[in-house]
């Protein structure tokens, strides 16, 4: 665990500190006791430090849960099981849509209380805080699913499989899995104490730089949690809140943790991520291993366009490693998708940097585009998925496992000073993605693949027209 | 031998103009390179007909296309072929259609001559509101084997005497040596406003230049001066027609026009059988956005009475998806996306959406996403977005941001897709969420 994070999570994982190791390497008897706030940090200082943890937190899970997601495989299931794992699909790609949300709304918080903004989040094979071995993509698994289920359960709860569940997740992890739902209540804690964080530190002139659900939700309905649409699909619900007040930051709080990493007692446990994942566990324990693989994808685990790397290795199932991905026309894809990823966290940095132009103003601003291109990204990353998961991640074993999406990191999502530069931004990645997307043409994409160049094409190309105009006018709306 | 005649298409719906050549005939196709781009036009196989001798006298391929001549909109004047079942007896079982051409009408022994077609149309919008038969227009060409122009003269009880609407003429097409199929074209009305005997701005300083010419006698007639009544044999929405506002009321100005609809009927005498088919005709504005086409057609409406509102698996295609998302998009430009998101209203003077999301531009862009998407192959997830059928009323902010958005129905409530369309959609998005993984078979 990083040591700058370690420090930070003492109040968090609530763990006596030993001063010293006995001299056989055990915990000496001597401790400190974490204070809150740390020191080092004041009050709000620890808020924001929170807060920005919270963020790699949901952002990672949302990434995980996308892989779990896409690793499933009705097509490929027994007639009779298509609809349940179908179903799963759409269930876990749900959590992760409210994960979204749930990022969002920390980002709002961080606005609200003048923190810098954070999209950044763990990459394999760093560790993550939440769990001890990391941060891992993986096709969807029981020991998987374990640590998912722990990771969003409520402090404390029973259930016939609950000891299997912490166990496997405990093995799994290499210690125990921690809950995202203690993080919540040490922000709840922090946030609620005036004497940490002062009145004066919610700035309500922010709103309108924050998101909304007016903006965000697509259509997604705001409190009918746990109903199932008529297809049988899991309605999603997405907790989007803006935050002028301390009254309106703990709602927000308290609404991200109950629906997913649980306080104690949820007021609708069907609609908590901990509750769907517990579902689809114990569905899947019932059924045999065979039974379990003819659902699954053979997806290989922690797939990387980096054939070169210290943790490279040569086993797609090897978990402590990262799985290149050898075959060409998957690797091209695999950039492609880096590069959209990219695009995606860069077009929601940008959009907090905008502020809504309230009713009144004869033309929208930028800021409403940038939203929708953020969802344009977000479509694009499940098209290239979709594309990836069906090539082989080595060319030379095309019965062997299938490539993934590696939801890789770039090298920075700072973005510029001036107005300009960040659309001059835009126009970099747009121009990576055209030299990536002609590659995989001269390669020789074809049927889905090539129409989906085409037509990707195409509507970069409008991109380019409009930001050039942006960017002519000095970034501001002409 | 033929067992039964068929007019195909069954429903031709014509397009009002004033010019005399008739549009030339067109595809609106999408470029396969241009995926995102507005239809393209392109000019197709146009039949040339002799307006004296009924003949076809050139079959031609326009260079570029014209909607008009001269200032004035060419009409669409569709033709309706005339098709025989032969072989068995039922078409599901061995019978086939062929188009009827007279090669095949002397095989059997007759001639073209010994068809007999009629024509009856009428425009009862006036009736409809209301209520007298007497305000109802009806055109009727009696039976008619020859190859002249007929009018199709509106005549009215509630007309000066010997005025009529033109709702124009139909035409059996002569077949001759090089072109035997044997077809009927209809050409529409002008598409022009007839106005009533009284004014019905008496204190405006000239007449109302849009009316081309006085039919309706407003002393034996009711029509001049209606309002609707404000009970359910209103239309809906009520108060739709040409008028002025009177103490709350909308008071028709007494105008008409020469829209029409009606039925095309032919008949043959063979050995003994008389076979016969009907066809239906109906005539409307032109398409002033051709390369795009509305997100509900009258051919949704159709398909869902055909077929009914249940779509399956096999027929949820990922081209019937982007079709409707297409529509979607092309409909985005015909809209200000701004001014529509404001007030209805409606719901407290709340807008549909957030104000920063509606610039016309960045929604087609968000459109144009989704068609990128749906060529991958990914299955769409915008199911639960759409507006049920049945939550048109719905006026909630949640039920007001479904889609299609900013639109009104027929019934002045939200505009929905029809059941089939939002089946179509949801069925796809049910099945694989890649079809790249679909197995091969």
């Amino acid at each position: 665990m990083r040591s700058r994070i370690t420090r930070l999570l003492w109040p968090v994982l609530a763990e006596p500190v030993p001063v010293r190791p006995l001299p056989d390497g055990t915990p000496g008897a001597e401790t400190i006791t974490p204070a809150r706030p740390p020191l080092e940090l004041s009050g709000r200082d620890y808020a924001i430090s929170l807060l920005r943890l919270a963020a790699e937190i949901e952002h990672g899970l949302m990434v995980q849960y996308l892989f779990a997601a896409y690793s499933l495989d009705p097509p490929g299931a027994p007639a009779a099981q298509r609809p349940m794992v179908r179903r799963w699909q759409e269930t876990i790609l749900g959590v992760a849509k409210e994960e979204m949300a749930h990022l969002v709304t920390v980002e709002n918080l961080l606005t609200a209380l003048g923190g810098p903004l954070q999209f950044n989040r763990e990459d394999f094979p760093h560790d993550n805080v939440l769990y001890a071995t990391g941060f891992r993509l993986r096709p969807l698994d029981p020991p998987s699913l374990a640590t998912y289920v722990v990771a969003e359960s409520p402090a404390t709860w029973t259930h016939p499989l609950a000891e299997q569940i912490k166990a496997q997740a405990s093995d799994e992890a290499g210690g125990a899995v921690n809950r995202v739902g203690r993080l919540y209540e040490e922000l709840i804690a922090v946030i609620g104490d005036a004497a940490l964080v002062p009145d004066s530190t919610f700035d309500a002139a922010s709103m309108p730089f924050q998101a909304s659900w007016d903006e965000w939700s697509r259509g997604h309905r705001r409190g009918a949690e746990g109903q199932q649409a008529a297809d049988a699909r899991p309605i999603t619900e997405l907790v989007i809140l803006p935050v002028d007040s301390r009254e309106a930051a703990l709602t927000a709080l308290g609404e991200v943790g109950e629906q997913g990493e649980g306080f104690d007692q949820p007021a609708d446990e069907d609609a908590s991520h901990f509750e769907r994942f517990l579902a689809i566990y114990e569905a899947l324990d019932g059924l045999s291993e065979d039974e379990r693989k003819a659902l699954v994808r053979d997806v290989a685990t922690n797939p990387t366009t980096d054939l070169n790397g210290p943790d490279v290795g040569p086993d797609p199932d090897d978990e402590t490693t990262t799985s290149p991905i050898a075959n060409p026309d998957a690797r091209l894809l695999a950039h492609l998708f880096n590069v959209r990823y990219r695009k995606l966290l860069v077009s929601l940095a940008h959009a907090f940097e905008l502020a809504e132009e309230r009713a009144g103003a004869a033309s929208p601003g930028p800021r409403g585009s940038l939203i929708h291109r953020a969802f344009g990204e977000m479509y694009n990353l499940r098209a290239i998925a979709g594309l990836v998961v069906a090539l082989p991640l080595d060319h030379a074993e095309p019965d062997g496992a299938s490539a993934g999406p590696p939801f890789q990191m770039p090298h920075t999502l700072m973005l510029p000073h001036d107005d300009d530069d960040r659309w001059r931004l835009h126009v970099d990645l747009l121009d990576a993605s055209a030299t990536l997307a002609d590659r995989i043409a001269a390669a020789g994409a074809t049927g889905a693949a090539g129409e989906y160049l085409t037509a990707l094409a195409q509507a970069d190309g409008i991109e380019r027209g409009q930001l050039a105009t942006l960017i002519a006018a000095g970034g501001q709306t002409p | 031998m033929i067992h039964e005649l068929r007019i195909l298409p069954p429903l031709a719906i014509a397009r009002f103009g004033s010019a005399p050549t008739p549009m030339d005939n067109y595809d609106a196709v999408v470029e396969p390179a241009k995926p995102l781009g507005y239809r393209r036009l392109v000019p197709a196989d146009t039949l040339a007909v002799d307006e004296q001798t009924g003949e076809i006298t050139n079959v031609f391929r326009p260079a570029t296309l014209s909607f008009t001549e001269n200032g004035a909109v060419r009409p669409v004047a569709p033709f309706l072929e005339l098709w025989a079942l032969v072989g068995d007896e039922q078409l599901t079982d061995g019978g086939r259609l062929e188009a009827l051409t007279t090669t095949l009408l002397e095989e059997e022994g007759a001639a073209a001559d010994d068809l007999r077609w009629q024509v009856q149309v009428a425009n009862l919008k006036v009736m409809r509101r209301t209520g007298a038969a007497d305000d109802a227009v009806h055109a009727d060409t009696g039976e008619f084997s020859d190859h002249a122009r007929h009018a199709l003269a509106g005549e009215c009880a509630n007309f000066v005497a010997g005025r009529t609407i033109g709702f124009d003429h139909v035409q059996f097409i002569r077949p001759n040596a090089e072109h035997r199929q044997i077809r009927l074209r209809f050409t529409p009305g002008a598409g022009r406003v007839y106005g009533p005997t009284r004014s019905p701005f008496p204190n405006a300083p000239s007449p109302d230049p849009n009316v081309s010419e006085v039919v309706y006698d407003a002393q034996r007639g009711g029509w001049e001066g209606y309002s609707d009544a404000g009970g359910p044999g209103d239309t809906a929405p009520g108060e739709i027609y040409a008028g002025r506002r009177v103490g709350g009321s909308q008071v028709s100005s007494g105008y008409l026009d020469d829209g029409c609809d009606g039925v095309v009927r032919v008949s043959l005498q063979l050995g003994g059988r008389t076979l016969q088919a009907l066809g239906r005709v109906g005539a409307g504005p032109p398409a002033y956005v051709p390369d795009a086409l509305p997100i509900r057609t009258v051919a949704d409406e159709l398909e869902q009475a055909l077929f009914g509102p249940a779509v399956d698996a096999a027929d949820a295609t990922y081209e019937r998806v982007e079709e409707i998302v297409r529509r979607a998009f092309e409909t985005i430009r015909l809209l200000n996306t701004v001014a529509h998101n404001e007030d209805w209203g409606w719901a407290g003077g709340a807008p549909f959406m957030a104000s920063s999301l509606v610039d016309p531009v960045a929604v087609e862009n968000l459109h144009q996403s989704l068609l990128v998407a749906l060529r991958s192959g990914t299955a769409p997830w915008f199911g639960e977005v759409l507006r049920d059928h049945d939550a048109a009323a719905d006026r909630s902010t949640l039920a007001r941001r479904r889609m299609p958005a900013m639109m009104r129905g027929a019934d002045g409530e939200l505009l929905t897709l029809t059941r089939r369309q939002v089946a179509l959609i949801r069925t796809l998005a049910a099945g694989p969420l890649f079809e790249a993984q679909e197995p091969e078979a």
